[in-house]
């Protein structure tokens, strides 16, 4: 009996193991003829579909379809993608979308990815941080738009160059621009204009502001979200900190970077400014904010209408203060729209309607109204409309000031690895009372190993 | 010539043993009664031996969850995970893993030998009472974490509410890696109190009456009684709470993932939340399966040393 229980065991060990003989391999959910065949990672697929591209109706959907759509717009946005759905959905035919509300970008990757994996449940379009287009082009995660485009004639070019970039990878255009916004400052304007306080605009004058917003508030000057890289890399960039060198390695611990991790880790150690990081941080901050208790957060433009919603008081609304260089660059936020690749031709079809008709002119105009995003086309910034926008939200002169400064995510397929390691050793360097040079020191040698295991 | 006739015989039994049917009769008993048990072996082996030979072939390749092409890459992980930065990890998060483990233990074999003791009797109102006790085990774990993140809140929570009414200042609990992990496991306690109470309880019924009253005529205090009588005797209760209980501990994940995503710095990164984080936020697949392996390993040691060991100082007299 023992032998035939060590035999059945054996047998199933050995018929696992066996497969690691082979150098190379695939994922079981990848063997099938039809994934293998969807998906476009591979160069040849992807110059056949290219070579394609004009033919006349290979992008046309034929049959009616139903298809998916996972987008990361919280609650009070449901009105807003309900009329935006609707509106598509009786201007068809064919074609049937149903919107589903994933979560946060982080569950909407983690979702797609697990999806991704196992060959099923995948949506037809779904919505990605702008972290994530490098990962999911390098992968071929996302399919390369540029056959659809060629072939439907997509106009991209009126899109705002910065935006376009910061769908592609590669030169591939493998997502479109949907929702997009940037790095602000968000100040109490009723206590500024009390106390006197300006916004400033250079670096140097950005101690004095903290200091007079933590006096005028009796707590905090500032709030610096820390729960995600984005809102404090910038401070790194226009220092002329690279993050990731031409030669593949971080600078994260040379003198510059050091400069502004004190910088940070000086206003926070003073009582007057804080990190917001871990449980419930970002909810935290804005409450802190909207009771008064912070002067000024450091948070995402998309977030406008929610803190003039939410506060009692008028909200201000400034671009970071220049580095000491002078440059004042901000990274893109908010989110890209993409086709996962190993959908069948006739979904990823419908799926290209649905997405020229989600980032189009008119709903482009919609979201921008209902929600503190972007307008990302040239024709509306440039236009009527542009000013009509303008003058409903004021607030956002300073970032229409700037257009042209908003530069695209730096593109590695390590960026997610990166980003974890240096929340963590910022919080622990910040937070935690850590050193900031040794700090810097380990989490630069975790992130070169990162690096060097990704190239 | 007697010897001559033994060995002829012998010689023919062998021969006839040889020759006889291959399917004697006890072998055939045999084969049945493997048939008996072979549904239940294949579902192991499908859903349990396969997939842990599985991720040892994954550990062995450089699997992104976001590719599907994948390079055979020897013991490259491994090394990783021994000498590369996966070894501070490894070691945290088993440090951080064993630290709450121990809590959970004190807390549902002190905690509920406690309540076990303050709610032994056998009335309608200590019944209410110990039901009180025993609902959080029914309580979702994810639903309990929700209201522990409230309770626990820096500004609004009701313990930070408490401690400004006796004049102390407001601790960050779940932020502060001094008091995350501390904060997880009181979430933890709050629900397996009550369990331990109620595996206690029906153990001591189980107790007989005579060795008290035997006690009680010699002399023996009640506390005397307790760590003579009840403890003794409630060792195999104990021993099956210890494996338990410490078990799945170990594989505690939903409530840190819920109440502090293995922050701050780590502070509470367990290991299953490590072999998470590998897999879903940084896409390893291969390291994550290297960790799993690993953690595979820890805990099959940990379970035959703690079965080896106990079974010698276990009373299975009562």
């Amino acid at each position: 009996m023992r032998k035939l229980l060590s035999v059945v065991l054996a047998f199933s060990m050995f018929a696992s193991l066996t497969a690691c003989s082979g150098s190379t391999g695939s994922t079981g959910s990848a063997t099938s003829a039809a994934a293998t065949t969807a998906a476009s990672g591979g160069a040849e697929t992807e110059a056949a579909a290219e070579s394609e591209a004009a033919e006349e109706g290979l992008y046309d959907v034929t049959e009616p379809i139903s298809i998916v759509w996972w987008h990361a717009l919280e609650d009070q946005y449901t009105d807003l993608v309900n009329e935006v759905v609707d509106g598509f959905n009786s201007s068809q035919d064919l074609i049937t979308v149903e919107a589903q509300y994933i979560g946060a970008y982080a569950d909407v990757n983690e979702a797609l990815v697990a999806a991704n994996a196992a060959g099923a449940g995948l949506p037809a379009v779904v919505v990605a941080n702008t972290d994530y287009v490098a990962s999911y082009g390098e992968s071929g995660l996302f399919e390369n738009l540029d056959p659809y485009i060629e072939a439907t004639g997509y106009d991209v070019e009126d899109f705002s160059s910065g935006l376009l970039l910061s769908a592609q990878y590669s030169g591939k255009q493998v997502s479109l621009p949907f929702l997009h916004s940037t790095q602000v400052i968000y100040y109490n304007k009723g206590l500024a204009d009390e106390n006197g306080i300006t916004i400033p605009t250079s670096i140097e004058d950005f101690d004095a502001f903290i200091e007079a917003g933590a006096k005028a508030t009796g707590n905090y000057g500032l709030a610096v979200p820390g729960w995600d890289q984005w809102y404090f890399e910038t401070l790194y960039l226009n220092e002329g900190v690279d993050i990731i060198t031409d030669d593949n390695t971080c600078d994260l611990d040379s003198d510059t970077a050091l400069g502004v991790t004190n910088m940070i880790k000086g206003w926070c150690d003073s009582g007057l400014a804080y990190l917001a990081y871990g449980t419930d941080a970002s909810a935290t901050m804005r409450q802190r904010f909207y009771d008064g208790e912070v002067f000024a957060v450091m948070h995402t433009s998309s977030l406008y209408n929610t803190y003039v919603d939410k506060c009692d008081f008028e909200v201000g609304m400034a671009w970071y203060p220049a580095a000491s260089t002078g440059d004042m660059y901000s990274e893109v936020g908010g989110c890209v729209l993409g086709i996962p690749s190993k959908n069948d031709q006739a979904t990823k079809n419908a799926a290209w309607v649905f997405l020229q008709y989600l980032c189009g002119k008119e709903v482009n105009m919609k979201w921008a109204e209902g929600t503190g995003y972007l307008p990302t086309r040239n024709s509306v910034l440039t236009t009527e409309e542009g000013e009509a926008f303008l003058e409903a939200k004021p607030a956002f002169q300073c970032i229409f000031d700037n257009l042209n400064l908003i530069n695209p995510r730096i593109q590695n397929g390590a960026w997610s690895e990166l980003a974890t390691t240096w929340k963590n050793y910022m919080d622990t360097m910040i937070n935690q009372g850590g050193d900031v040079a040794s700090g810097s020191a380990d989490m630069v040698e975790e992130i070169n190993e990162i690096l060097e295991d990704h190239a | 010539m007697s010897k001559t006739t033994t060995a002829d015989a012998a010689a023919e039994r062998a021969a006839g043993k040889a020759k006889g049917p291959f399917f004697t009769e006890k072998k055939k008993s045999q084969f049945i009664d493997f048939l008996f048990v072979l549904p239940a072996l294949l579902l192991l082996a499908v859903f349990t031996y396969y997939p842990v030979a599985k991720l040892v072939h994954i550990s062995l390749t450089d699997w992104n969850l976001l590719n599907t092409e994948w390079n055979f890459v020897g013991l490259k992980n491994w090394k990783w995970l021994f000498t590369g930065t996966g070894a501070k990890y490894l070691w945290n998060s088993l440090k951080v893993t064993f630290l709450y483990s121990m809590g959970e233990l004190f807390a549902t074999i002190v905690g509920g030998m406690i309540f076990a003791l303050l709610f032994k009797r056998m009335t309608k109102g200590f019944g209410a009472m110990r039901a009180i006790v025993f609902i959080p085990k029914y309580v979702a774990m994810s639903s309990c974490a929700v209201v522990f993140l409230w309770i626990l809140n820096t500004d609004h929570g009701v313990l930070n509410y408490l401690l400004g009414l006796a004049g102390l200042p407001a601790v960050d609990w779940l932020n502060q890696k001094s008091t995350a992990l501390l904060s997880v496991l009181i979430t933890t306690s709050w629900r397996v109190y009550g369990y331990g109470m109620m595996i206690y309880l029906s153990a001591m019924m189980g107790i007989s009456q005579q060795y008290y009253e035997a006690a009680s005529l010699d002399g023996a205090s009640k506390t005397e009684q307790f760590f003579k009588i009840t403890l003794p005797l409630l060792s195999p209760t104990t021993l099956f709470l210890l494996v338990t209980t410490f078990l799945s501990s170990m594989k505690v994940f939903q409530s840190v993932d819920i109440m502090t995503s293995g922050g701050p710095s780590r502070a509470t990164e367990v290991f299953v939340y490590l072999i998470y984080r590998y897999a879903m936020v940084d896409f390893r697949m291969d390291r994550a399966a290297t960790s799993a392996v690993m953690f595979f390993i820890i805990l099959l040691t940990i379970t035959v040393a703690t079965m080896r060991v106990s079974n010698g100082s276990v009373n299975y007299d009562s």
